[in-house]
């Protein structure tokens, strides 16, 4: 019978720009990869706006002038400025099995959906958060024969490279396998 | 007759950066577990700083350090969906250990929360 499991590897980087390879060991009855995730946590304070959660603010007037505006704009066909809002970047994540050639999981690490709010007309009073409008996290689905039991990692920061400074973080890869019981 | 049932346990978090873990006992006649959900009175905290173990009749469905926040769901997510499902799960001897792990996180100031762990049961209705 297979079961399904999930090995946890956490990637600490400090510098930035910083460039970390890692290897994920799996147990020996692993059959299959399965899926694959992330998360993060920060270690170090940062003054930085990108890294905070969306502040718990009153609603503005001008927020919903905001959205008129792009509407107006937007049927009237001509090109306006977008509220649609940039998430921030946090690195790089890639993953190479060693039974095959290339990476077999490659993603971008984002921070938090800056974009939640995006299309909520009313701006009422419930602010927007990812940990209370938070769509389910679930894996990304792959399917990797895993008979050599080593996953190869590479991580590369792209926070710390774009505020400039050093930021301490952690990157959390979940890696769903298939276990034969 | 078969029939859902949600089941809710809380542990308090009481202090930063520590470790609480505490086993409940799921009713007799629950036959089935097919979710998990995690919640919390100050969901940031939960997102931010929460990992936990989940224990199932000793068999670990989530290890250590699995963060909390890929166990939650917004408000965004349709009542029907919110759980994670675990795929109808045998109780055994109905024992839920949950080991909680509250850990610093920059974007976030520890106070006291709870976090509650519900889950999508299914019970028979007589024994």
């Amino acid at each position: 019978m297979m079961k399904e499991q999930v090995i946890i590897t956490k990637v600490n980087i400090k510098l930035q720009g910083e460039r970390k390879h890692f290897q994920i060991k799996l147990p020996k009855d692993t059959k299959y990869i399965i899926g694959v995730e992330y998360g993060g946590r920060l270690l170090t304070k940062s003054d930085g706006p990108v890294v905070q959660p969306a502040p718990k603010e009153a609603p503005k007037v001008e927020a919903i002038q905001d959205v008129l505006v792009h509407l107006v704009a937007t049927s009237s066909g001509k090109e306006s400025r977008t509220l649609f809002k940039r998430n921030q970047l946090i690195g790089e994540l890639k993953l190479q099995s060693c039974e095959e050639a290339n990476w077999f999981y490659a993603a971008d690490v984002f921070a938090n959906d800056a974009n939640l709010d995006y299309a909520d007309y009313s701006k009422s009073g419930f602010p927007i958060n990812d940990f209370t409008h938070g769509n389910k996290k679930t894996e990304e689905i792959v399917k990797v024969d895993a008979e050599s039991t080593i996953i190869q990692g590479w991580y590369l920061d792209a926070l710390g490279k774009s505020q400039k400074m050093d930021i301490q973080y952690e990157v959390t890869v979940y890696v769903w396998i298939n276990v034969e019981e | 007759m078969l029939k859902a049932v949600k089941k809710r346990f809380d542990i308090k978090i009481t202090q930063a950066n520590s470790t609480v873990s505490d086993t409940f006992e799921l009713e007799k006649n629950i036959v089935k577990v097919h979710g998990v959900l995690v919640t919390s009175d100050k969901d940031d905290l939960l997102y931010y700083r929460g990992t936990q173990k989940i224990e199932i009749n000793k068999e670990e469905f989530f290890p250590d350090n699995y963060e909390s926040k890929l166990l939650m769901s917004g408000i965004n997510v349709t009542p029907k969906q919110r759980y994670y499902d675990i795929g109808g799960v045998a109780p055994g001897n109905g024992r839920v250990q949950l080991t909680y792990k509250d850990l610093d996180d920059g974007r976030t100031v520890f106070t006291p929360y709870r976090v509650s762990l519900y889950l999508d049961c299914e019970m028979e209705d007589e024994l």
